[in-house]
């Protein structure tokens, strides 16, 4: 039976529902910003680039929210068999993917100040600018949502291998931990 | 003698004594002390640019402003991001090679409270339209300074065709600030 807070097993419902939509709206900004950045200057790139920005922020307040729904309520032990080896490799490998999923959405956030195209979330209401406008910074800016979301994809990759890995290989519960069925 | 005279009142003008009313002094506009700044909505948040080129001239008598003739290039946009500045010289919106200027005109000029009201023609692309222009014109240290805000429809001139027209992701209003010293002669 799933609980809203982690079991000595499984992580709870929160932890699930936050991690699998921020996963889901990983996938679906990686598609929509390589889209809208292969359109030349158009209302579709208008539209697009409005919704990547939107959702950026969106990602980024919920990745915040799980950090500090992790503090609160701590992951579901490893299983003891684990080699110290791999217990640091899965930690210092989570701890690069929070800071990416923080960052590449800031850089993105920092990149649409600086170039003097600031966000107004889904029509709602005007974000504020977290960089003075200036070419070279949105320039700089841009370099890095680039290079954050190059390495995001890379390290998710790597999660996703490891994922795998324990339940096919090791079948340690590891991956079913993070299941709702 | 005549050149004791003209010295009297090249005298009077460095003092600055007020001439009778038929002294309109035509002054060049100074763009190296001046901007002609914009701010348009895309996607519900503020865009802004400016255009580097432009001049013209006002008369001046009695610390009025009588005429206003000024043009700009709208091939100078520069809205710090040049994807986008190219789109802005292209046939949807300025079509910069066919019409390298935008023009203003006044044919009357009156005062309106503190300030005074350019009432003329503005030219962008092929549309010419009637348009009041509140502005002012004051003394800042040595030089006179024209500024103003007003509000524009792109649309009504044509700016952003096609599916440039759609005003939900790109709206009419369009606000342009001016300020400019008219340089000394």
């Amino acid at each position: 039976m799933a609980q809203w807070r982690n079991g000595g097993s499984a992580y709870g419902i929160i932890a699930q529902a936050l991690h699998w939509l921020v996963a889901a709206l990983v996938l679906a900004q990686t598609g929509i910003g390589l889209y809208a950045a292969s359109l030349p200057v158009s209302i579709a790139r208008l539209q697009w680039l409005s919704r990547h920005k939107s959702l950026g922020l969106a990602v980024l307040v919920l990745v915040l929210a799980r950090l500090a729904w992790r503090w609160l309520d701590p992951p579901p032990a490893l299983p003891e068999a684990m080699p110290r080896r791999e217990r640091r490799a899965a930690l210092a490998a989570h701890r690069l993917l929070y800071a990416l999923l923080v960052a590449a959405p800031l850089a993105g956030w920092a990149h649409a100040s600086a170039a003097g195209l600031s966000v107004n979330w889904f029509g709602l209401f005007l974000v504020p600018d977290i960089a003075p406008r200036s070419e070279a910074l949105a320039q700089a800016f841009k370099a890095a949502h680039g290079i954050c979301v190059a390495a995001l994809a890379l390290l998710v990759a790597v999660h996703v291998a490891a994922a795998l890995r324990h339940a096919l290989v090791l079948r340690d519960g590891v991956m079913r931990r993070m299941l709702p069925w | 003698m005549v050149s004791a005279r003209a010295a009297t009142i090249a005298g009077a003008l460095a003092a600055g004594v007020a001439l009778p009313a038929a002294a309109e002094d035509c002054l060049p506009v100074d763009a190296a002390r001046g901007s002609v700044a914009f701010e348009v909505k895309q996607a519900g948040a503020p865009f802004r640019g400016r255009f580097r080129a432009f001049g013209g001239t006002v008369c001046v008598a009695e610390g009025r402003a009588t005429r206003v003739e000024v043009w700009l290039d709208p091939a100078s946009v520069d809205s710090g991001l040049p994807e986008i500045d190219a789109a802005l010289r292209d046939k949807d919106f300025f079509d910069t090679a066919r019409h390298p200027r935008v023009t203003f005109a006044s044919r009357s000029v009156e005062t309106r409270g503190n300030g005074q009201v350019a009432n003329g023609v503005l030219q962008v692309k092929a549309t010419r339209r009637d348009l009041a222009v509140p502005f002012t014109l004051q003394r800042e240290g040595a030089a006179s300074v024209v500024a103003g805000t007003l509000a524009l429809n792109r649309l009504d001139y044509g700016v952003g065709t096609g599916e440039w027209a759609d005003t939900k992701w790109l709206a009419a209003e369009v606000k342009v600030d001016f300020r400019a010293a008219l340089a000394r002669r």
